[in-house]
């Protein structure tokens, strides 16, 4: 990587980190308390847009598959790929800090309410993506299947959100929002934002290095292998066989 | 009509009336040359040899002309018929044999004629399928399950099997691996009526005297190219075996024991 | 008859003749679902689990027993390569998907004929309230259970492991038909409200899509 573009990236970098240290100033002491939840609640400004953009994320998976199965160039199904691993590792943070406010709430780590349900079993749709990708060889052959589950999952994703919803949800209600709440949970997107594009375009990145690496090496080093067919007698290896095999059989 | 060297060199045929013709064929898997700028001219009725050491792409070229597979640079006619565009018509005039018998182990060797019959849409299927069972020398056994069959047994019914739509052009994915001697001569004696018929046959063998006397034409993949291309009388043996021995030494057919 | 639907039947009498002959698949997999409505019965004992219950027991019945239906109906075309010469007949691929997805929808009903009962039973489920919304609730399921199941086995199958990939694809974007199913029976028979609304929907919906997607699809995962 050039010294401009590592120059732009840890600029981008650290307007991330930044950004977020004003919002957390911004939730610390500019926004009240809530009425009955006290402090604890404040986790909300962060669980709902990394929720969104989780969301975000797995609709990129989704789109970037189509465009793959679509023009079957690599780098979209490295996208797509990327944007499940940020999925993931998004859908984890919604996870914990739902479960954290359950329990700041509610007095429970777990309960079976559609929000946490729904996090739950889309957490688990897009791992299994990431390990069906690791059980395929080829890099062709997974790409496809990949792009095929990526875009069942996605279609799954408002039927999850949907059933969830049949479940007895024992918290119900949402929060009223003061207009300083609002503008906290509206600067909180630009943070959060930014960190999850900044993730999925890293491990694109990553992604395509790491293939092109793969790609130069197989042209350097093809991996051909002569074999002598089988003949009665060592003498009939003529010396130069033996070299080219290097003994090995 | 038949390519005399190992650089491409076009006949002056009327391209439609050749039974393959492969243009700048290529194919890349996961970024791995398999097959480089095969061009490749084949006339009805030729019997075509490929051999090669492993790895040298003769399956992968063999799954491209069955359509199986699609090429990843270049052309493919069969019959005059783009493969990826009249994919379906060129696989009508197309039938395949592999190593495995592509049948169903459970179902008699009649019933599994019928269905491909009838898959193919086949005028009268039961008698084509008897017909074809008769051919191969197998209908005494119709009537028996394909697990209870030798392997010599299952490759002759998987060849009525590739017959069953009358194919012009006949594929095979080294016919004789795991065959006993009777097997290998049956399927012998077969793949020589299919060519008196009049079929176009591409066979990919390993074993090179056999290519030898069998076929009309013998092609040798090398590293993803073709690296000779002769008429299987006028075909250097020992030099053929020297290529696939990787030696420079030319070995002799003599030389090699039979067991 | 159009020569579609003649295709059609063609393969999926194929598919039901195979069975009969070897009655490998439907053994295994009846008694693999008898076992698992036993095991949970005893495990769960009376109590809680007793009533409705048992449409949760039949679900997990209906997945283990359902994913090993759809890996040996595939592997019937893998074992000696069948699917290559499938592939070169005049047969479109979205047929080949329908025509697999029917064999393993007659393959499921026969083991649900035999484990409902069972899971009704040993759960002492009165089901006279509404026999048919049990019915046709659980049969919806399972026709999209089958949709994925189809198009996922054959995925799997092209790939050199197996082992439970299978069930892991299938279980998290199957959910949602365990969930409005289970919930869509409670509300009818524990309250008595009639079945509709959203859980019908869900059903309805994860059906249609599914199927279309899977039909659509199909060609891509086909491997020869």
């Amino acid at each position: 990587m050039s010294s401009v573009q590592g120059k732009l990236v840890r600029s981008y970098w650290i307007a991330v980190a930044l950004l977020f240290a004003a919002d957390l100033v911004l939730i610390i002491h500019y926004t009240p308390d809530e009425r009955s939840m006290g402090a604890v609640q404040k986790i909300f400004y962060l669980h709902l847009p990394v929720a969104i953009n989780t969301f975000l994320a797995c609709l990129t998976a989704f789109v970037a598959s189509i465009a793959y199965l679509w023009q079957r160039k690599g780098w979209w199904d490295e996208l797509a790929a990327a944007a499940a691993r940020v999925a993931v590792q998004l859908c984890a943070v919604v996870l914990a800090t739902g479960m954290i406010w359950g329990r700041a709430a509610w007095g429970v780590w777990w309960t079976w309410s559609p929000r946490l349900t729904f996090s739950l079993i889309l957490f688990f749709l897009y791992v299994v993506y990431l390990v069906v990708r690791s059980s395929v060889e080829g890099r062709e052959r997974r790409a496809i299947i990949g792009s095929v589950y990526a875009i069942i999952a996605f279609l799954d994703v408002p039927l999850v959100w949907l059933s969830a919803r049949l479940l007895p949800d024992i918290h119900p209600g949402s929060i009223q929002l003061e207009p300083a709440m609002k503008l906290t949970l509206m600067a909180s997107f630009v943070p959060v934002t930014l960190l999850a594009a900044g993730l999925v375009v890293t491990r694109f990145v990553l992604n395509r290095t790491s293939s092109a690496a793969a790609n130069s090496d197989q042209a350097n080093n093809p991996r051909e292998i002569r074999t002598a067919p089988f003949v009665a007698g060592a003498t009939l290896h003529g010396p130069k066989a033996i070299r080219q095999t290097g003994g090995a059989l | 009509m038949i390519a005399l060297s190992s650089s491409s060199s076009f006949t002056e045929t009327n391209p439609a009336s050749l039974a393959v013709r492969a243009v700048g064929l290529g194919k890349t898997i996961d970024e791995r040359s398999v097959l480089k700028s095969i061009e490749l001219s084949i006339a009805g009725g030729e019997f075509v040899a490929i051999l090669g050491i492993n790895g040298a792409g003769k399956t992968t070229l063999l799954k491209i002309l069955a359509t199986l597979m699609p090429p990843t640079a270049g052309q493919l006619q069969l019959f005059g018929l783009d493969v990826c565009r009249h994919a379906g018509e060129a696989r009508a005039r197309l039938g395949l044999i592999g190593h495995q018998s592509m049948l169903y182990r459970d179902l008699t060797a009649r019933e599994n004629l019928e269905l491909f019959a009838r898959l193919y849409g086949v005028e009268a299927p039961r008698r084509r399928a008897e017909e074809l069972l008769s051919i191969v020398g197998m209908i005494d056994r119709a009537d028996d399950a394909v697990k209870t069959f030798s392997r010599g047994m299952c490759q002759r019914v998987s060849i009525a099997r590739a017959l069953v739509h009358e194919p012009d052009l006949v594929l095979a994915d080294e016919p004789f691996a795991g065959l006993d001697v009777p097997g290998a001569a049956a399927v012998e004696r077969l793949l020589s009526d299919l060519h008196m018929a009049g079929k176009t046959i591409v066979m990919v063998n390993h074993d090179v005297l056999q290519s030898l006397r069998l076929a009309e034409r013998v092609i040798v993949l090398g590293a993803g190219t073709i690296a000779i291309d002769q008429p299987a009388r006028v075909a250097d043996a020992p030099g053929i075996l020297a290529e696939l021995a990787g030696t420079d030494r030319r070995i002799q057919p003599e030389e090699i024991v039979m067991i | 008859m159009p020569l579609v639907a003649q295709q059609f039947l063609l393969l999926v009498g194929k598919d039901l003749r195979i069975e009969a002959r070897s009655r490998q698949t439907i053994g295994l997999v009846i008694v693999l679902g008898l076992l698992i409505v036993v095991v949970l019965g005893l495990g769960l004992g009376g109590g809680a689990a007793v009533g409705f219950g048992a449409t949760v027991v039949l679900w997990v019945a209906y997945l283990f027993s359902g994913v090993l239906c759809f890996e040996k109906t595939m592997a019937v075309e893998r074992s000696e390569s069948a699917l290559a010469a499938l592939m070169l007949t005049p047969i479109s691929r979205g047929t080949l998907y329908l025509a697999k997805l029917t064999s393993n929808l007659a393959l499921m009903a026969a083991v649900a004929l035999v484990i409902t009962p069972a899971g009704v039973l040993f759960f002492s489920f009165d089901l006279s309230a509404a026999p048919f919304t049990f019915t046709a609730v659980m049969a919806l399921g399972i026709v999209g259970f089958a949709a994925i199941g189809t198009l996922f086995a054959a995925v799997v199958s092209s790939t050199r492991l197996q082992g439970g990939l299978l069930a892991m694809m299938i279980f998290p974007v199957a959910l949602p038909l365990v969930i409005a199913s289970t919930q869509l029976l409670i509300h009818q028979f524990r309250d008595g409200l009639p079945v509709g609304g959203l859980g019908l929907g869900v059903l309805v919906a994860f059906d249609a899509i599914f199927l279309t997607a899977s039909w659509l699809m199909f060609e891509w995962v086909l491997e020869p």
